[in-house]
């Protein structure tokens, strides 16, 4: 592939405690395409995906071996600030989660901490901007001084983007981004992952394989911690080269 | 019969009723081969049998305690002859007491003899007047489970009746315990109202002189008595602000240490510490304070040329501050703790520090919860006795300097009632007016602080 490879991870074990949860994961994702990772419950595609921006790190007993690596840098080296990682690598969780704060605000925090915008104006601005790109700006205009809690799941969830894309990352993580939706907001976050792919290089974490066939132009399967198939998303689906694959995408394991 | 042969035949007739009822809806159950069965579980007959033979029993107990002395009282006058009652004043309530103070197994030598054998008389008919109705009741009981077990059948439907007698038990508990708040209240009001026929409710209230001790027999060298509560309120207050300037910070911050950042090991360690702080009697951090800090402060603030009282407020309001650390630490970290774990994620994954993520998603988050343990915390250093009992002074100064002395709304209601009183002076009826007061007053800090809450509070589910 001519693509210039964004992440690449190298031998990557995962343990938490003495239990292995990745072992040995060897991926390439590229640049300002959609990733999607699949696999049965528990196969360790959201462990993996929570190690591209460290927010293991969180957790105490998660211990990571290994080679992971963002533009020619190893996010783990000592040199690496992981709040300035995670600037750059945005998350979007399974549950919407906006904080307990206006919509605006929830908008505005990440570019007031990170100083991203020198007036009130251009706050405003960008503020705006990053619900435009989220699709939600038409629909909530009027109440942007509201509770972002008022707002419904899939709209919820459209802030959560919003919030994200408003400190300009790079890279965008969704961890089964609309696992908690209807298909109504479903398809509106599909459609918004589409759209976002244009700027962002995007790794989605899916239960659904329809989603990964509809959303993504690469698709990694991992099964039992392991990576088992990686490949463009129409020959994984059409042709897997793999027996586990074929298994997973007919429904004779998950 | 006496109390406990009362208690154990009750509690067989009790277990005998469940054990009666349960059998007899199973014997019901066992004949029908085919079609419908008794509507509950054959244990709920029994428990509907039980439940109604307890509650009855109960009612009558109670009933009997309550009437027991006016009755008694009534049987004890027409025996006591009417020269007996003359000698005592014409009433017979004194005369009364002193039969039932009368100890017949003790009786000091030269007691009216009319006086021994009317107690021996009371202690009769008090034990005969228990057998009785002792009696009574338990043929009540035994009347009531006979007809409750008489009414199983296959129309009765016992679940519904057991839940509905449970409800109706948890209902009277909590009625219980509005109803004593209601009493403690009412009682307050009453004694206050009686001292506000003496001194004028705004002369009180808005009085900026208090020296209440009057003089309680002829001749005897006191003030007049001036009930001016401002001094002692904002000697209340001054203690309570030190206070809360010492525990606030401290236990908020160590609550953020223990929530946010300290390992499990160490947080296994440091909170059990910081609660036995709440565990220290009151009466230690009072001498602690008398003791220890007082001088301490004297001879520390003297060092820089300013002097300060012996009993200063800011001795007695720092003891204080440190007895209620733990309270306000050990509330606020459930609070910041209940913060879902889902928030600090989103906070993280923005790429926000720690502290950012402390300071701009988790405090404001959980506000209402901290704010409550605030509150609580100042409730309970205003209503604090003993370490201002000892460690400030009694003297109502009215200042705001903490290096003074001055002197609190609790321990003036200690001095007032403590020592030989007349229960009906102004002096020992400011005792009741300055609680009600002070009852008031925390009342309107709760709503004033519930209202903050609920305006501010920052929903997060």
């Amino acid at each position: 592939m001519a693509e210039k490879i964004k992440i690449s991870t190298k031998k990557v074990n995962v343990f938490y405690g003495d239990k292995k949860a990745l072992e040995n994961i060897n991926l390439e994702i590229p640049e300002k395409k959609v990733t999607s990772l699949i696999g049965p419950s528990g196969c360790g595609k959201s462990t993996f995906i929570r190690c591209l921006n460290r927010m293991n790190d969180t957790i105490d007993i998660c211990r990571i071996e290994g080679k992971i690596i963002i533009d020619n840098e190893d996010i783990y080296s000592k040199e690496i600030d992981p709040v300035l990682l995670r600037a750059k690598v945005g998350m979007v969780f399974q549950k919407p989660n906006p904080f307990p704060k206006s919509i605006f605000e929830n908008v505005a925090y990440g570019p007031r901490i990170h100083g991203l915008a020198k007036s009130d104006d251009e706050l405003d601005e960008l503020v705006t901007q990053s619900l435009v790109k989220a699709g939600l700006f038409q629909e909530i205009k009027d109440r942007i001084h509201e509770p972002g809690t008022s707002l419904s799941g899939g709209q919820q969830q459209r802030l959560c983007i919003a919030r994200t894309i408003a400190i300009s990352p790079q890279i965008i993580l969704m961890d089964e981004p609309c696992s908690a939706l209807d298909p109504i907001a479903t398809a509106v976050i599909e459609e918004l992952i589409d759209e976002l792919a244009k700027n962002f290089t995007i790794v989605i974490v899916t239960h659904s394989m329809q989603q990964a066939a509809r959303v993504s132009q690469q698709t990694a399967f991992f099964h039992m911690g392991n990576l088992i198939e990686v490949g463009r998303t129409d020959q994984i689906f059409s042709t897997p080269s793999q027996k586990k694959t074929q298994d997973y995408i007919t429904g004779k394991i998950g | 019969m006496g109390f406990w042969s009362f208690f154990f035949i009750i509690v067989f007739l009790g277990l005998t009723t469940q054990w009666y009822g349960t059998n007899k809806a199973l014997k019901l159950n066992s004949n029908i081969k085919e079609g419908p069965k008794l509507p509950s579980l054959p244990s709920y007959y029994g428990t509907n049998a039980f439940l109604w033979l307890v509650i009855s029993v109960l009612l009558f107990l109670i009933v009997w305690v309550f009437s027991k002395p006016h009755i008694l009282d009534y049987i004890l006058i027409q025996n006591i002859p009417k020269a007996l009652i003359d000698e005592f004043g014409g009433t017979p309530n004194m005369l009364i007491d002193i039969i039932k103070a009368t100890d017949i197994s003790n009786i000091f030598p030269g007691t009216n003899p009319i006086i021994i054998e009317n107690a021996l008389y009371y202690n009769k008919i008090d034990k005969l007047s228990d057998s009785i109705a002792y009696s009574i009741i338990l043929f009540v009981g035994l009347t009531v489970s006979i007809f409750s077990i008489n009414k199983i059948s296959f129309l009765f439907k016992a679940r519904q009746a057991v839940e509905k007698t449970n409800i109706n038990l948890l209902i009277l508990c909590s009625t219980i315990a509005i109803i004593a708040t209601i009493g403690i209240i009412l009682s307050l009001i009453f004694e206050a109202l009686r001292f506000f026929e003496k001194v004028n409710f705004f002369d009180f209230l808005f009085g900026f002189n208090w020296s209440p001790q009057t003089a309680i027999r002829e001749g005897q060298v006191a003030s007049d008595g001036a009930f001016g509560a401002i001094p002692i309120f904002s000697g209340t207050l001054l203690i309570t602000f030190v206070a809360m300037f010492v525990a606030i910070p401290i236990g908020l911050f160590s609550a953020i240490y223990l929530a946010e950042y300290a390992k499990p090991s160490v947080r296994s360690t440091f909170k059990p510490i910081l609660e036995i702080l709440a565990g220290v009697p009151t009466v230690v951090y009072g001498f602690f304070a008398a003791i220890t800090v007082g001088p301490f402060l004297k001879n520390f603030v003297g060092e820089f040329g300013f002097t300060i009282a012996s009993e200063s407020a800011l001795a007695a309001g720092g003891v204080m501050g440190i007895m209620i650390i733990p309270f306000i630490s050990s509330l606020s970290d459930d609070v910041i703790r209940a913060v879902p774990q889902n928030l600090r994620d989103g906070s993280y994954a923005m790429g926000a520090t720690k502290s950012e993520t402390v300071k701009k998603i988790i405090l404001p988050a959980a506000l209402p919860g901290i704010m409550g343990a605030v509150l609580l915390a100042i409730s309970r250093a205003i209503g604090e006795t003993m370490i201002v009992v000892m460690a400030a002074g009694i003297a109502a100064n009215l200042t705001l300097n903490p290096f003074e002395s001055v002197t609190t709304v609790t321990v003036q209601i200690v001095t007032l009632l403590v020592g030989d009183q007349e229960f009906d002076s102004a002096k020992t009826l400011a005792a009741f007016a300055l609680g009600i007061t002070l009852f008031f007053a925390t009342l309107f800090l709760n709503i004033i602080a519930l209202r903050i809450v609920q305006k501010y509070r920052e929903k997060y589910d």
